[in-house]
């Protein structure tokens, strides 16, 4: 059901299959720890996604009961603003490789009052 | 495999075009894209919090954007699992404004590598004049 409302907030036929950017949804409940971890004092609205890379070893399917591991690969400091480089590992829960999908995003610290 | 599917994976020729997509975003289909992925990051709807982060308005997800230029290459293949790679940058913000005819997207694709195993769709995503995709490329096995 998930699927297939993705599929059509895309303008997609949901009949097709599972959209290849659907793995975001997945990647994203992870995102959600990093972006609401109090120790990295990061703030969703300030975030803007830069990049984004998926590789796939097989397509997610409608079924699969995955796990997803995010490392934060890299953080630099540009202008002021932070870029962070984050990788999500997407497995079944039998770890069974899925794909990978790598996100940098800039983030704009709060202003110091 | 659809003797289509078939004919379509065999004929990715390095200058092929796929057909392009035209796709009209308005402040709904934020909102529903929002719901579906779980983005619910406030500049993809407040024009207040959009504002104040010094955006011109409010923007589409990036993610929005290339799900959609997606679909050039899973509509023409009929196949959203033959795609094994996906990468792109965020170039530009596509600034949706708060009326009835929203703005409109044009997503196309060009075929741009081919080898025994794979094949390489460039995507290009326009609004108006601007390229608000770099670097789209998509990778589908051809086996």
């Amino acid at each position: 059901m998930k699927v297939a409302e993705f599929a059509r907030a895309l303008g997609g036929d949901p009949s097709q299959g599972v959209p290849p950017t659907f793995g975001i949804v997945v990647a994203a409940q992870a995102w959600e720890s990093m972006f609401g971890d109090p120790e990295l004092g990061l703030a969703l609205h300030r975030i803007v996604h830069g990049d984004q890379k998926f590789s796939w070893q097989r397509p997610l399917r409608t079924g699969d009961t995955v796990t997803a591991t995010l490392r934060i690969e890299q953080v630099r400091e540009r202008g002021g603003m932070q870029m962070i480089t984050s990788s999500v590992a997407i497995a079944t829960i039998d770890d069974e490789p899925i794909g990978t999908a790598v996100a940098t995003f800039v983030h704009t610290p709060e202003p110091v009052a | 495999m659809s003797a289509r599917e078939d004919d379509r994976v065999g004929a990715l020729e390095v200058g092929a075009a796929l057909p392009a997509i035209h796709h009209t975003l308005t402040r709904e289909s934020l909102i529903r894209y929002a719901g579906a992925s779980g983005d619910f990051n406030p500049i993809h709807f407040s024009d207040r919090i959009a504002d104040a982060m010094g955006l011109p308005g409010v923007i589409a997800h990036g993610m929005l954007t290339a799900g959609l230029a997606a679909r050039v290459v899973t509509e023409w293949l009929g196949d959203a699992e033959r795609i094994v790679g996906y990468q792109l940058r965020f170039t530009r913000p596509v600034v949706v404004p708060d009326t009835d005819d929203g703005v409109e997207l044009v997503l196309s694709g060009t075929v741009t590598a081919v080898d025994d195993a794979t094949a390489t769709i460039t995507l290009d995503a326009r609004c108006g004049d601007e390229r608000v995709l770099g670097g789209a490329k998509v990778t589908v096995t051809r086996g």
